[in-house]
Formats: C-alpha cells, sequence, structure tokens
C-alpha cells in the first residue's frame, strides 16, 4: 500500500460515544482514515471509494441482516462488524472480520488489516495475482486438505474457504484440484515430494 | 436467443451449410456422410441417410450459434436413437481423432520441459484421458444400453436406474481440460514457445468447445426425452 493513501473507513454505528472512539482510535493509525461517520446505514452512499465499512448490525433490520452486502449497495469493500452483543454465525460470517466493543486499539487495527485481506468480495490490493492469505489456502487445497480442515487450520469458517477457492480459480482459470496442484507445484508453493 | 440470427433450415443446400461454417465439416464426418453431394439440400441428404431432419439441423444451429439454445418441441421418442447414434460417432471421433492429437501435442509439449513440469502435465494429462474415457464407456455400456432397452420392454425390468441418476452423476468433463488450457497457456514457462504449444492449444480449444456442444446435446435433447420416454412406461 502506498504510504500516501490511506485506507478509507465508513463507520456505522449509532451510538455517538462509540462511534467517535473508535473513530479516534482508528485516525490515530497512519494506515486508516474514517472519513465517513453515519448513524443510519440508509445514508450510506455506495457509489464512494470506501476501502472498509464498519458496521454495528443492530442498524439493519433483522430480516436484512444475512445480505448485508446487497443491502448495502452491493459493495465490494471489507466488512467489519461492530458488536455490542453476540449474533448468530450466520449474521456475522458475511464480515470479513469483527471488532468487540471491548478490543483495545491495536486489536481493532490488526482487524481492520485483516479484513483488507480478507475481504473475500473484491481483491482489491491486487486484482490479477494472488494475495497471501490465497496463496495460503491454495497450498493447504493442493497439500489435499479438506474444506473442512482449510477452515480449522486458518480459523476461518467453511463460507470464506469456499468464497477464497472460487477467487483463487477465477484469477488463476484453473478449477480442478488437480489442476491447482499442478500449479501449486510449478510455483513451488509445495514440493513434488509432498505427493510420492 | 437474440432474435436476430438466422438458424438453419432444411431448404438450404448441405454445400451452403458448410461454406459457412466449416465446424459442420465434422458433423458430417461423424454421420459418415460422404462428400460429393453436388446441390443436395439439408433435407434431401437427411433422407438419404436416414437422419432426421429436425434433430440434423438442431446440432448443426447449436454448434454454429452460440446462444442457440434447443429444444425438445419439435423431437419425439423416435428421435433418441438417433441422438445416441450421434453420441456414440462423438465419442468415436473424439477418441479416434481429437484426443490422440492432443496426446501427441503434450508428448511434444513435455519434451522441452524440465523434470518437473514434465512429471506433472503427463500426470495431469494421463488421469484426464483416463477419466474421459471411463466417461465415454460408462455412457455407452449403461447408459445407452438402459435406453435401448427402454424401446425393446414394455415395463423395463425393475427401478434400478433412471436417467434421472445418469443426469445427477454427469460429470463436468469440461473442467480439466480447461484447466490444462490455462496451465499452458499461463504458467508453462515461456523459454518454451515452440509452435506446437501454439497448435496443441489450438487443438485443446475445439476439443472443448465441441465437448460443450456434446454435453448440450446430452442435457437439452437427450435427458429430457428420455424422461418423457420413461413417463410413458408407467
Amino acid at each position: 500500500m502506498n504510504k500516501e493513501t490511506k485506507y478509507k473507513v465508513v463507520l456505522i454505528e449509532p451510538s455517538e460515544i462509540v462511534a467517535t472512539g473508535i473513530a479516534e482510535i482508528i485516525n490515530r493509525n497512519p494506515e486508516f482514515s474514517v472519513v465517513q461517520t453515519l448513524n443510519n446505514p440508509t445514508y450510506y452512499n455506495s457509489n464512494n471509494d470506501t476501502d472498509i465499512i464498519i458496521i454495528n448490525p443492530t442498524v439493519i433490520d433483522y430480516n436484512e441482516r444475512l445480505d448485508i452486502r446487497s443491502y448495502l449497495g452491493g459493495t465490494s469493500c471489507a466488512l467489519v462488524a461492530l458488536t455490542h452483543s453476540n449474533y448468530e454465525e450466520s449474521v456475522l460470517r458475511q464480515y470479513d472480520d469483527c471488532i468487540g466493543i471491548y478490543d483495545n486499539a491495536a486489536r481493532i487495527i490488526q482487524k481492520l488489516k485483516n479484513a483488507i485481506e480478507e475481504n473475500v468480495a473484491n481483491p482489491k490490493s491486487d486484482i490479477n495475482e494472488l494475495s497471501t492469505r490465497e496463496r495460503d489456502i491454495l497450498t493447504a487445497v493442493a497439500k489435499g486438505l479438506t474444506n473442512k480442515e482449510i477452515a480449522d487450520e486458518f480459523n476461518i469458517s467453511i463460507y470464506t474457504v469456499i468464497s477464497h477457492r472460487r477467487n483463487i480459480s477465477q484469477k488463476l482459470g484453473i478449477n480442478s484440484i488437480p489442476g491447482l496442484t499442478v500449479y501449486a507445484i510449478m510455483n513451488k508453493l509445495v514440493d513434488m515430494s509432498d505427493f510420492n | 436467443m437474440s432474435n436476430n440470427i438466422t438458424l438453419y433450415n432444411k431448404r438450404m443446400k448441405v454445400a451452403d451449410l458448410l461454406s459457412s461454417d466449416s465446424a459442420l465439416l465434422s458433423i458430417l464426418q461423424r454421420l459418415n456422410i460422404k462428400l460429393g453431394f453436388g446441390e443436395a439440400t439439408v433435407e434431401d441428404m437427411c433422407k438419404r441417410y436416414g437422419i432426421s431432419t429436425e434433430l440434423f439441423l438442431m446440432i448443426c444451429n447449436i454448434y454454429s450459434f452460440r446462444d442457440y439454445v434447443p429444444h425438445i418441441d419439435t423431437l419425439d421418442c423416435n428421435d433418441i436413437k438417433s441422438i445416441t447414434t450421434y453420441l456414440r460417432a462423438s465419442h468415436s471421433y473424439y477418441t479416434t481423432i481429437c484426443f490422440p492429437t492432443i496426446h501427441e501435442g503434450i508428448h511434444t509439449l513435455v519434451k522441452e520441459l524440465d523434470n518437473i513440469s514434465r512429471k506433472l502435465i503427463d500426470k495431469f494429462y494421463d488421469d484426464y484421458d483416463r477419466e474421459i474415457i471411463n466417461h465415454f464407456r460408462y455412457e455407452e455400456e449403461t447408459v445407452f444400453p438402459y435406453i435401448e432397452k427402454l424401446f425393446t420392454e414394455q415395463s423395463p425390468s425393475g427401478k434400478q436406474y433412471s436417467i434421472r441418476q445418469f443426469e445427477e452423476n454427469h460429470s463436468n468433463i469440461n473442467e480439466k481440460l480447461n484447466d490444462l488450457k490455462n496451465i499452458i497457456t499461463k504458467y508453462l514457462d515461456e523459454c518454451y514457445s515452440s509452435p506446437q504449444r501454439f497448435e496443441l492449444l489450438n487443438a485443446i480449444h475445439n476439443v472443448e468447445s465441441d465437448l460443450r456442444k456434446h454435453s448440450l446435446i446430452e442435457n437439452k435433447l437427450l435427458i429430457p426425452l428420455v424422461e418423457k420416454l420413461e413417463k410413458s412406461h408407467e
């Protein structure tokens, strides 16, 4: 990432105290900048060039929570949940990461970085090359791990593994596991001797 | 389907059909139609060879027009036999002409490669080759005989098999071919850029697009017609 350009963060949080606090923490970091704080997602304009949306899931009606991206105008930027309480797994797995109200500053920044990396909807940083995370997952696929095993190893949901795999296949134009294995060996992600 | 394409019709001359799309040559080849047909129309030719004109036109339309989606409306269950005959002929076209060409191309290509790439490509192709042969064999030894039985037996013995099972297990034979194409196009080192690499890719492209049409005939014509026939037995 170019040092001159900061990741643009939009914060959607109904509590002014919380919003001000999080924005302060984020703006202290040189890589991120909160460009907009909203208390209601209806004011969010999906046409701008946001990199991350941090959103408190309570601001969205229960029925809409399961399809948050389309609710936000089909956004493909990284999505981070800001949670004051517990949510169902099915709600949270749509997010690239999840900030808890008791997380400290270092952890919040770490999660934002992670979300950029994890953002499976749009690997914006490098559109054609595999991201580090994608290379790791490809390596695991080539070694013969199942989606479930990969999810456990990387501590992510199976849903996220599947999205990563879809993106990997889209970038490489290779879908089958044997094909991905050939790619992984040719690119020295795994060693041929792993297979004999 | 877009409305502005003109599909082939039975009054067209076979020679005109071929000059509008040379890909159709291989269909005549598969159907054992001899060249030298002069000014014969599609209808004349189909009659002479005992082929359903409707079906022949559909197959040609599938090959020439990307957006064309065939429908069984104008066919009936008697066309099933012609479809399986065509599909068998296609299998033999693939296994005796297309795949040997690709195999040879792979063989020439890997000779240039480093040890690891050679092993990888060789194994990948051999596995694919085995897979596709098994795929064809399963259709020829299990699926087509089952279908043919539906014509001879009033109520086929037992309910062990139905065409729906075939549909569910009908694997995507194009996936690995597409992978192979991309590996050869994008990921083999550029130092291996013999003319043969281009020729090989061309051959893979052609068979891939042919197989896609082959699957379309199976999924949009064969399976729905056989389902109809199965229902008539119930």
